[in-house]
């Protein structure tokens, strides 16, 4: 990955990350905000449905109370009272009951006995215990019917005012579906009453046993409730434990589609509950703008990210550019082109960079030419130094035997036959000496291209071994020591790997350059020893040694032993090395030394294996 | 003997009572309409108000309960009163002007009684109407003077026309018109015509009598007491009905100590001292009193605890009790009910259309000429086997005592029946079961 796309990826990441945690940051609030609106809408309207029933309580109370001070129940209660006949009034509370448009009404006497009841006319006689309640207070009250259901009511007792003894008026309303009809709501909002009539229900408040949660039992302002059985939990919760019970109800799986339900217990005068309140607000409308809202955050969002991804490749071009043109600047150095520049721009800290490599590169390319002109005038002056000695040694027997000649002219005949004869042969000798020393400069100033063919390493070595030491058997690897007289007193040990050890390589030249090698571990063992040659296979590589056991190189020798002519040697060119390095190079491979004072020297030829 | 003396001693009241005030009054005006209220139909089987107007038949109770000749002149038994022989009237019409004879007469009595009839077969011979069956029928006069046998001119639903005092004019606006029947065999009433207002609430009733826009109201009697508070001219028949809860002998209540415990349950006093209000006569025995000579064939007395014990800890299905739309009737049931409910009965009240019922509360009316022609009646209305009984009131006891001891039949309380008229209204006399005689009626002309 290019230092720019890390750029853009760490701007683009760093800008996305602070989007997205502000989005977020906004949503929560928002939808934290939202809800809170929603419970506080939830409770303006709760604390308004209480205030509605408290009103209906004061209506009932109210009206029990205008029933308990009028002319008619106090002449009803003064008429019984002095005649101890009731049964005349046995219909009066249906007709009071629907005078004063109520629901309920029971007259009963001082005792508690129904005297009429309007609910239940045929329960005159009975006693309802209800009717000895002393609170002012209207209080809840399950009341039987007789078709054998019963119906939640809200009542209110009043003794008959002015009368004596003291009846009792006990009336109440219905919490019917025309009770929930006539509560105030607001749109999106439905109330209902779970009160569960149809049946007899055994009810301890709280902690009780209830029936099981019966849907139709739910009724709202149009009869039944949409989506009943879903309020279970919650109504269960407000039977159950006798509190107000908020929860979110989610009538299908989509968001809109839910309601925030409050129940709310409905309770008698012993804190039994006899029904629950339910009041739900449909959170569509919130559901809807949190969505609004939130596509606008993701949408600015998504932008903010865009732009965002823009300006980072913008910024990231920016900052990237100098530092990929100072990169290809600096591979084209490594490369060995030294003649680059870069652009410097501006006057920051990349600008000093570029500036400092622009004159890095114009220092290299300076120190390298005098470099180069001094290395040359150092080869010409150790090519000249090496011709001289070369040349100078032939030459100075030429002298002498030219002066010698020239001496001999004055002896006899038969005497200067002789020294001339000598003195020829000598120059001769001479001459060729001379040609002999030319010839070796040529040929490594025309070292031959290689001729590649594929070959076994074991071949190689086997060749060069066998050639100066002829009495080895090829295969036994072994010392043989009788060969040490044709090598002067050295012995030869040959160690190869048995596996196959293909190279790629010209035969004529990689044989020359063991020669050498061996040639040259024969010289540094004038007083015998031991010659080991090898070859193995090093992964995709094959090694070749060639050890002697002579005096060895201090390291000096041995980081200077490749430069040409250079030599350690009394007579040599310092031109063998130098080619067997050449061939090596020739051939992609490397060739090391390894070597301390005193202990010999092992050089180490590597070369690429041949590939199929 | 004292049991004719006591009817006619209370029907002597009544009348004294209604004709004090004219006493002092010359002979009945002729002319006028009388008009009447009524909540129901007048039509309505057996004792719609109409009926006893238009139709006749073969014979008839007198106000006093004496049996009177009507349509028949005279009857005898034969054979151990297994075969009666009623003489018809000659020179009768029917209001279409066609004569009255025993093939119609035959006619209308077969329509009239399809099933559970008081005789095997009936059939003309010559003069007279044959009634013949495997029992005795020794109560058969008695019986045929019941609205439930007015001989009618066609047979079915809607018949022609009878042969009563009056004649059908019309029927608008909720009102049906009778005209005086010039021709009548018993004689031209009073009054030119009866406008009959049908379906009117009794309240509405009361209201247009005191504003002078009825003649004739009803009073039912549980209102009785309301209405002599109100100081209404009443016209009262005492003891005119009995109200009973008939059980069925079959699926629920098949055992008959559940029916025992049922007839243990009910509190009679609160039914006749609250419902009735004190106008009721809590019922010892399905005959009152005045016509059987005999107050109680059993306890009448709510015990409770004789009605768990007769139970058993039985706990029988939901029972369906059935009474007729009148609001007294259904708060008596709704009585019934909660009473049940307190003895471990779960009592379901329908309405009176539902006729696999278990119990129905019903009211029987009472003829009151004959105490076993009453009981007849009332076996043969509920219908129940009908008590072989002799002649005297120990046979009709006894014979009572085995219609009740099979606890299908639970009397509860007699009720009396009444009217409230109008000032200008002179001689209205009630039968013994209450249906008043308006053919009999004359009003005083206008002031």
């Amino acid at each position: 990955m290019s230092l720019r796309q890390k750029l853009l990826l760490l701007f683009s990441l760093t800008i996305a990350a602070a989007v997205a945690a502000v989005a977020w940051t906004v949503l929560i609030r928002i939808r934290h905000v939202f809800e809170q609106r929603d419970q506080e809408e939830t409770a303006l309207f709760v604390g308004q449905f209480q205030r509605e029933f408290q009103n209906r309580s004061t209506d009932v109370v109210a009206a029990v109370g205008r029933l308990a001070g009028s002319e008619r129940a106090r002449s009803m209660a003064v008429e019984i009272g002095q005649t101890g006949d009731s049964a005349l009034f046995v219909n009066e509370a249906q007709r009071m009951a629907q005078d004063a448009h109520l629901d309920f009404l029971e007259i009963a006497s001082p005792a508690g006995e129904i005297i009429s009841s309007a609910q239940w006319p045929a329960r005159f006689g009975y006693t309802d215990a209800a009717a000895l309640t002393q609170s002012t207070a209207s209080f809840l009250k399950r009341e039987g019917l007789p078709d054998g259901t019963e119906t939640l009511g809200l009542f209110a007792v009043r003794p008959v005012r002015g009368a004596d003894p003291s009846f009792r008026i006990l009336g109440g309303q219905k919490l019917d579906q025309a009770f929930v009809t006539g509560l105030p709501v607001a749109p999106g909002m439905t109330v209902g009453l779970y009160a569960n009539n149809a049946v007899q229900v055994q009810m301890q408040a709280p902690g009780g046993t209830f029936a099981g949660f019966d849907p139709r039992q739910l009724i709202g302002p149009d009869g039944s409730v949409a989506n009943a059985q879903a309020y279970e939990p919650v109504v269960m919760s407000a039977l159950r434990g006798g509190n107000q019970t908020s929860s979110i109800i989610y009538l299908t799986k989509r968001r809109e589609d839910s309601i925030n339900l409050t129940a709310l217990p409905l309770k008698n005068e012993q804190g039994q509950v006899l029904a629950v309140l339910t009041v739900a607000i449909s959170r569509a409308g919130m559901v809807a703008a949190q969505q609004h809202i939130r596509a606008i955050a993701y949408g600015v969002a998504s932008g903010g990210i865009l732009l965002a991804i823009i300006f980072s490749l913008w910024i990231a071009a920016r900052v990237s550019r100098p530092i990929e043109e100072l990169a290809r600047a600096s591979e084209a150095v490594a490369a060995g082109n030294w003649d680059v520049s870069v652009a410097e721009r501006g006057r920051d800290e990349l600008a000093v960079l570029a500036r400092s490599f622009n004159h890095m590169t114009a220092q290299l390319t300076a120190q390298r030419e005098r470099l180069v002109q001094t290395e040359r005038v150092a080869a010409w002056r150790e090519l000249a130094r090496r011709l001289a000695h070369e040349l100078k040694n032939p030459l100075f027997p030429l002298q002498l035997t030219v002066e010698n000649l020239v001496r001999a002219r004055q002896l006899g005949a038969e005497e200067f036959e002789e020294v001339f004869r000598e003195s020829t042969q000598t120059l001769g000798m001479e001459i060729a000496n001379l040609k002999t020393i030319i010839g070796r400069f040529s040929d490594f100033s025309k070292m031959p291209k290689p001729e590649i063919e594929r070959l076994e390493a074991s071949d190689a070595i086997w060749r060069v071994a066998l050639l100066y030491f002829p009495s080895l058997v090829r295969g036994s690897a072994i010392e043989d020591g009788a060969a040490a007289a044709s090598m002067d007193r050295i012995r030869c040990s040959v160690e190869v790997s048995l596996e196959p050890m293909p190279l790629d390589a010209d035969p004529e030249l990689l044989h020359r350059a063991l020669s050498n090698l061996v040639l040259n571990a024969r010289d540094a063992m004038p007083e015998g020893g031991t010659l080991r040659l090898g070859a193995r296979p090093v992964g995709n590589w094959i090694e070749l040694t060639v050890a002697d056991t002579g005096e060895g190189l201090t390291p000096e020798e041995c980081g200077r032993l490749f430069t040409p002519y250079y030599t350690t040697k009394q007579h040599g060119t310092g031109l063998g090395l130098a080619i067997v390095q050449s061939v090596i190079a020739d051939h992609s491979g490397t060739i090391a030394v390894e070597s301390n004072v005193g202990s010999g020297a092992t050089f180490v030829i590597t070369l690429p294996r041949a590939t199929a | 003997m004292l049991r004719r003396l006591a009817i006619r001693a209370v029907f002597g009241l009544t009348a004294l009572l209604l004709a004090l005030p004219a006493a002092a009054r010359t002979r009945p005006r002729y002319g006028d309409t009388l008009r009447v209220e009524v909540s129901g139909d007048p039509w309505e089987r057996p004792g719609g108000l109409a009926r006893r107007l238009v139709f006749d038949g073969l014979t008839q109770m007198a106000p006093d309960g004496e049996l009177e000749p009507a349509l028949a002149i005279s009857w005898a038994s034969e054979n151990n009163d297994h075969r009666w022989q009623f003489r018809l009237r000659p020179g009768v019409h029917f209001h279409d002007g066609s004569s009255v004879t025993t093939t119609a007469v035959v006619a209308s009595l077969m329509a009239s009684c399809t099933a559970n009839c008081p005789w095997d077969s009936v059939r003309a011979l010559a003069t007279s109407i044959v009634f013949t069956s495997d029992e005795a029928m020794p109560q058969l006069p008695q019986l045929l003077a019941g609205s439930e046998f007015l001989i009618a001119k066609g047979a079915g639903a809607d018949p022609d026309g009878g042969t009563g005092a009056f004649e059908v004019s019309g029927f608008a606006n909720g009102t049906l018109t009778l005209a005086a029947n010039d021709s009548s065999w018993a004689g031209r009433p009073f009054v030119d015509a009866i406008e009959i207002r049908v379906n009117r609430a009794v309240n509405d009733q009361w209201i247009d009598l005191a504003a002078g826009r009825t003649d004739v109201a009803e009073v039912p009697a549980e209102s009785i007491r309301g209405a002599q508070q109100q100081h209404l001219n009443l016209a009262l028949a005492p003891q005119a009905e009995v109200l009973a809860l008939q059980l069925s002998d079959r699926g629920a209540l098949a055992n008959a100590n559940l029916r025992a415990a049922i007839g243990y349950a009910i509190d009679r006093n609160a039914i006749a001292n609250v419902i009735f209000q004190k106008q009721g006569k809590i019922s010892a025995a399905l005959l009152p009193q005045s016509v059987s000579g005999y107050a109680f064939l059993f306890s009448a007395e709510r015990d409770l605890n004789k009605a768990h014990e007769l139970r058993g800890g039985m706990t029988p299905a939901p029972l369906v009790l059935t009474a007729g739309a009148d609001a007294a009737l259904q708060l008596t049931a709704q009585r019934i009910i909660l009473n049940l409910r307190e003895a471990g009965f779960n009592v379901q009240l329908a309405g009176p259309a539902v006729r696999a019922a278990d119990m129905r509360l019903r009211t029987f009316a009472m003829q009151g000429a004959d105490a076993a022609g009453d009981l007849v009646s009332v076996a043969l209305a509920s219908g129940l086997a009908v008590p072989a009984m002799g002649a005297g009131p120990s046979s009709t006891y006894n014979a009572e005592r085995e219609l009740l001891e099979h606890r299908t039949l639970i009397p509860l309380v007699h009720l009396p029946r009444a009217w409230a008229v109008s000032g200008r209204v002179r001689d209205l006399q009630l039968r013994y079961d209450g249906s008043p005689v308006l053919e009999g009626v004359s009003l005083e002309a206008a002031k």
